[in-house]
C-alpha cells in the first residue's frame, strides 16, 4: 500500500538522521529530566518494578534511572547509532541495560513484559499520527496489569512556539562543523496530546505541562487485552 | 544480549516468539546469529550484541 510505504520511508529518515547525529547529540544529553527522575522514583516505590524500559533510550540516561531500581532494564532505540552511545555510557557508568534496536510503533516485546516504562522526548518524532497512535497503544500492549509509564512530548506551550493547534514541523540540529541537520518533529498542542492518549488503549492518570513539554502518566488498560 | 532477553522479546510484526538461531557467544552474550519468528519464520539479526527488531521495511539495506 502507497501509505504504507511512505510511512516506513518517513520513519527510515527519522532513524538516519539520528544515526547521523548520534555522537554529537548524546554528548549533549548529559542528565535525566527532573519530570523523569521524580516519575522513576514514585513508580519504582510500587511492589512491582521488575523490567523496565526506556522507550526511545538514545544514549540511556534514563535507562540509567530505572537501571537503579528495576531488576533488569531494555533500552529500545530506532537508531543504532545512538544504541551505541548508550553502550558506550552503561560501560563508563556500570549500570546494566539489554539493547534493543526497534520501532516505537511495532515494538518487540511480548504482551504485558514492562512494570515501568518512560517514553520521553520520542513520540514526537513518528511522523504521522497513525504510527503515533499506534505506538501509544503499543506501549498499553506491553505494560503489565500494574505497570506505569511516562509520557512526554514537546508542546505548542513552550516559548519557542507561537502557534496553539499542534503541528508537524523541522528542528535543525546543527553539527560541531556547522553542518545543519533538519529533524522531523509533530509539536502537540496540549489538548491534543491528551486526546491521544484518552483514545489510545493507555489509561490516562495524570497530565501536565513542565518546561514546554507534556507529561502524562498512564497505566495499561484491559481494553488491550483478550485481543 | 542475554538469551534470557528472549523471554519479553517478540516478533514485531505478529508478536510471536522468537527462537536463536545460529548463535554466536562471548561468554554469557549472545553476540551474534539471528532471531527467528515462530509464525512468520521472519529473521531479525543480531549484530555485534545487539538484535535489530526493526520491522523488515526499516531495516537499513547494509551498504558494506
Amino acid at each position: 500500500m502507497a501509505g504504507d510505504q511512505e510511512r516506513a520511508h518517513s520513519r527510515d529518515d527519522v532513524r538516519d538522521t539520528y544515526d547521523r547525529i548520534a555522537t554529537h547529540f548524546a554528548s549533549t544529553r548529559e542528565y535525566a529530566w527532573p519530570e523523569v527522575e521524580s516519575f522513576v522514583t514514585s513508580a519504582t516505590d510500587r511492589e512491582s518494578s521488575g523490567v523496565g524500559l526506556d522507550l526511545g533510550c538514545g544514549n540511556c540516561r534514563h535507562a540509567e534511572l530505572l537501571a537503579a531500581d528495576c531488576e533488569s532494564v531494555v533500552g529500545l532505540d530506532v537508531s543504532r547509532g545512538l544504541i551505541e552511545t548508550g553502550r558506550t555510557r552503561a560501560l563508563e557508568r556500570e549500570f546494566d541495560v539489554e539493547l534493543v534496536q526497534g520501532d516505537a510503533a511495532s515494538l518487540p516485546l511480548a504482551d504485558d513484559a514492562i512494570d515501568v516504562a518512560v517514553y520521553v522526548a520520542t513520540l514526537h518524532h513518528l511522523p504521522t499520527r497513525a504510527a503515533r497512535r499506534a505506538s501509544l497503544d503499543e506501549l498499553a500492549r506491553v505494560l503489565s496489569p500494574d505497570g506505569r509509564a511516562l509520557v512526554s512530548a514537546w508542546s505548542t506551550a513552550h516559548d519557542r512556539f507561537d502557534a496553539t493547534e499542534g503541528f508537524d514541523t523541522t528542528v535543525e540540529w546543527t553539527l560541531p562543523g556547522g553542518e545543519p541537520v533538519d529533524r522531523f518533529y509533530h509539536i502537540y498542542a496540549p489538548d491534543e496530546f491528551e486526546a491521544d492518549l484518552e483514545d489510545s488503549n493507555l489509561e490516562l492518570r495524570e497530565w501536565e505541562l513542565s518546561s514546554g513539554n507534556c507529561y502524562a502518566t498512564v497505566a495499561g488498560d484491559d481494553r488491550s487485552r483478550g485481543r | 544480549m542475554k538469551e534470557s532477553l528472549l523471554d519479553i522479546l517478540c516478533c514485531p510484526l505478529d508478536k510471536h516468539d522468537l527462537e536463536l538461531a545460529d548463535a554466536e557467544y562471548d561468554g554469557e552474550e549472545v553476540v551474534g546469529g539471528d532471531l527467528v519468528c515462530t509464525e512468520c519464520g521472519e529473521a531479525y539479526p543480531i549484530e555485534d550484541g545487539i538484535p535489530n527488531l526493526l520491522p523488515p521495511d526499516m531495516r537499513e539495506e547494509t551498504p558494506a
